[in-house]
């Protein structure tokens, strides 16, 4: 879909995957490393425990359909082919920190000369300019500062984040539309664009309803430990089953299909069946109008039936049955949920040791322009000798001065 | 300063509930797109009837749980089953540039309004099919709630702490995940459709594409075998990391150590204490793995400070540190202050509300929601006649019909 345009990814560890999004929805997209790599090769995971600049898997998650070019941009012949780069480029992606593309000389007023309809997406912690600015932040930190670990955690403990970091692939997808609709008002306007992508506010996104609760009912919302707050009612959401634990709630269907269920393992008595207009259960204690069966026993049958029962047995059975319940997976029971092998979603990628593995798939299933990927994470420097020698014409000597330290055939 | 907005002239019959489908649809609403929210009062989007409610008192106009997710649209009141009702949607249909929908899957052919009914009512459509599981598949039917998918996907498993049962994300983590994904997706169709003219079908998972955030971990596990687990507020590569309790009540201010340096500005910004002069602390490894006791000193300095000194003490230092904000913190921080994150709107019945803005800023163009979120049907009669060019007549025609609720 997005064939005719070019993309210059500048970002490290923290933008990777806005550029990777436009490569999957079909742009070229040229990574530009220093000459030492990426901050992400630097990032675990590695393969096989060795922490080489080819080993991340960080920079092989977040760098398919991409080509892979050096150049040392604290040079002046960097910076020029860099520059010359950008002339056939509609799009360039940096994660510098604010205000520090412009001290190398490659800020958006440089680029706009080079290419007066670039779309310059810079993505930051906080934003381009304010007075935290320029604050040190990291995940943990902006998943405080963005709110969401306020609502999240053990009511009884610290507030807590997400154990693997989010806070920049959350910036880096909303990059991604923040780029493609920055584009969108080039196309009427013919302009360039200068984007600025707050990952502090990419994270008050993810608080939902919670991000407003203050200002709206006057009162803040509370971490809860797994308890869903759903107006005056909470909802215990994890329950712990016979080899783990599985997230459900009753809602009309799911009690529709599980009353039955409850009722063959003498967890309830069979009158349940027909006891209660189940299908509207959920609406009515929403509302705090009459149920027959209080909220507090369904929840007792629940935590009865599910410490029984294996979540796998529990997911495949409500799969039949219209019965929602959400086994909490582990990464390998992730990968065994059938769903997304029937969907193809896997993909096979070649790691850089030469084996092969699954992987995370295409974005969405797409009629008439399937998604694909073209080709994995590139290693250091692949494509210079493809790009700035056969595409823009320098030659090897210059490439080399530009930072471009290992030109390969 | 640009009046142009990003996708003016676009329009798009959005049927999307909940959160994940209208919040996609809402970057083209507040973008300049004509976007129609069809709705019902019988029952109500889910969102519409829980809180956060203006002023704590329930009403289906009154929830920010709709309010913040629906800025820039306009809200067509419809009843889909009723035969008239099917009629509008069918010439929405045939008006709109895209189309998106998050029924349970099948749904949308139930009423009649499926995708090869949608394309030939209008062959160039990007018709966006959204759902938990997608479209196809034996789970493609699996109605939950993101909280079921964050589960699935395995975001619980890895939000919490190590020796209590999962805590999970917040309510419903891929909702706020999978709108960004879906959103760059329908953009650049958008764009395929304006240089082709060639429509589509988009069959989106809210799985699928979350499990992007997770990408190099599922690669970990297939060729290592490693898997990850909560480990509350730790990081795997450095330390000390965590959200240390503060003066006044439940305060808390994240500090991330991320390098020697880091260390070695901590301990001055704490005034050098003794038990931080501890060799075994000169290195990651040994900070690793005597991370108790450091939270034990750290926990001391900042437990008579409040979370804003502690951050600003840090900052200036130069270590990573941030209070962990609630919602009423967020409405004083200078930084979005400056920024003009929120911004207030005028709501038909709750009156002036502040609105959450956008995460990027396009400069040259005053960007944020264009105006707040509607009434369950305030836009009837503007759809119906100035939209779809319907007579008086006709109009009467539906609404005698009941279709219109």
């Amino acid at each position: 879909m997005l064939s005719p345009y070019t993309v210059l990814d500048l970002s490290d560890d923290r933008g990777e995957m806005a550029s990777m999004i436009l490569g999957d929805l079909g742009a070229n997209v040229v990574k530009v490393e220093p000459p030492y790599g990426s901050s992400s090769r630097r990032m675990g995971p590695f393969l096989e425990d060795a922490p080489e600049p080819e080993n991340s898997l960080q920079f092989f998650a977040f760098n398919r359909n991409k080509r892979g070019v050096t150049l040392d941009v604290t040079t002046k012949a960097g910076r020029a082919a860099l520059l010359r780069l950008a002339e056939k480029a509609d799009f360039v992606i940096e994660s510098a920190g604010p205000g520090e593309m412009a001290k190398l000389g490659l800020g958006f007023d440089a680029f706009e000369k080079a290419n007066p309809s670039i779309i310059y997406v810079a993505i930051s912690a906080f934003g381009q300019d304010g007075p935290q600015a320029d604050y040190a932040a990291s995940d943990l930190t902006l998943a405080a500062m963005g709110g969401p670990m306020s609502v999240q955690g053990n009511p009884e403990r610290a507030p807590v984040r997400l154990s693997v970091p989010q806070a920049w692939l959350h910036a880096s997808s909303e990059a991604a539309v923040a780029a493609l609709t920055a584009h969108a008002l080039m196309i009427q306007t013919g302009q360039g664009q200068f984007v600025d992508v707050s990952a502090q506010t990419s994270m008050i996104a993810t608080m939902l309803h919670a991000r407003l609760a203050h200002a709206i009912q006057g009162s803040d919302m509370e971490r809860a430990g797994s308890v869903l707050q759903a107006g005056a009612i909470e909802l215990p959401l994890v329950h712990e089953c016979a080899d783990g634990y599985v997230v459900l709630i009753p809602t009309g269907a799911t009690m529709t299909g599980m009353v039955p269920w409850m009722v063959e393992d003498g967890i309830v008595p069979e009158e349940w069946i027909e006891g209660e207009d189940w299908a509207t259960y959920d609406r009515r204690f929403l509302q705090q109008q009459p149920v027959v069966y209080a909220l507090e026993d369904v929840f007792d049958a629940i935590r009865r039936y599910v410490l029984l029962h294996t979540k796998a047995e529990m997911l495949d059975r409500g799969l039949r049955d219209n019965v929602t319940i959400a086994p909490i997976n582990t990464v390998e029971d992730l990968t065994k949920f059938h769903q997304l092998e029937e969907r193809g979603y896997w993909l096979m990628a070649p790691l850089p040791d030469g084996t092969d593995t699954a992987v995370a798939g295409i974005l969405a299933q797409l009629s008439e322009t399937p998604l694909d990927v073209k080709r994995w994470a590139p290693k250091l420097g692949q494509h210079n000798h493809e790009i700035l020698i056969e595409m823009l014409g320098m030659s090897e000597a210059q490439a080399i001065e530009g930072g471009a330290t290992v030109p390969q055939e | 300063m640009t009046t142009t907005l990003p996708f003016d002239g676009i329009k798009v019959a959005d049927f999307a509930w909940i959160w994940a489908a209208p919040t996609t649809s809402k970057y083209f609403a507040d973008h300049g797109a004509t976007v129609v929210r069809v709705e019902t009062e019988s029952p109500p989007d889910l969102v519409r009837t829980v809180g956060p409610f203006k002023d704590g008192e329930p009403g289906t106009n009154r929830s920010h749980s709709f309010g913040d997710f629906n800025t820039s649209k306009y809200s067509l009141s419809l009843d889909l089953k009723n035969p008239q009702g099917a009629n509008v949607a069918r010439r929405l249909i045939g008006w709109a540039d895209i189309v998106i929908e998050s029924f349970a899957t099948g749904k949308m052919d139930d009423l009649g309004i499926g995708y090869e009914t949608v394309k030939k009512l209008n062959p160039s459509v990007i018709m966006v099919s959204t759902s938990l599981m997608g479209q196809t598949g034996l789970a493609s039917t699996y109605a939950g709630f993101g909280f079921h998918a964050g589960a699935i996907a395995g975001f619980y498993e890895i939000t919490g702490w190590p020796d209590l049962p999962p805590d999970g994300p917040f309510t419903a983590y891929t909702d706020g995940v999978a709108p960004r994904f879906l959103a760059a997706i329908m953009m650049a169709a958008l764009d395929h459709r304006r240089r082709t003219g060639e429509g589509q079908f988009i069959d989106a998972s809210q799985l699928e594409m979350s499990l992007q955030m997770l990408a190099p971990q599922i690669i970990d596990y297939n060729a290592s075998g490693r898997m990850v687990s909560r480990i509350g507020n730790r990081s795997r590569i450095a330390a000390p990391q965590g959200a240390y309790q503060c003066s006044g009540e439940d305060q808390w201010c994240a500090i991330a150590v991320e390098t020697d340096e880091d260390w070695a500005n901590l301990r001055s910004a704490m005034g050098k204490p003794t038990w931080a002069n501890d060799d075994r602390f000169s290195t990651t490894e040994g900070r690793l793995s005597s991370h108790d006791e450091i939270d034990k000193g750290i926990s001391q300095w900042t437990a008579d400070k409040s979370p804003q000194d502690v951050m600003e003490i840090l900052q200036v230092a130069g270590v990573p540190a941030g209070v962990v904000q609630r919602s009423s913190d967020l409405m004083r921080d200078p930084q979005l202050k400056h920024r003009k994150f929120f911004r207030e709107l005028e709501h038909s019945e709750v009156g002036n509300v502040p609105y959450t803005g956008h995460q990027f800023r396009i400069k040259g163009y005053d960007n944020g929601p264009r105006f707040a979120a509607p009434m369950l049907g305030e836009h009837n009669d503007f759809v119906l006649r100035d939209l779809l060019g319907m007579t008086d007549d006709e109009i009467t025609e539906i609404a005698i019909s009941g279709a219109l609720v």
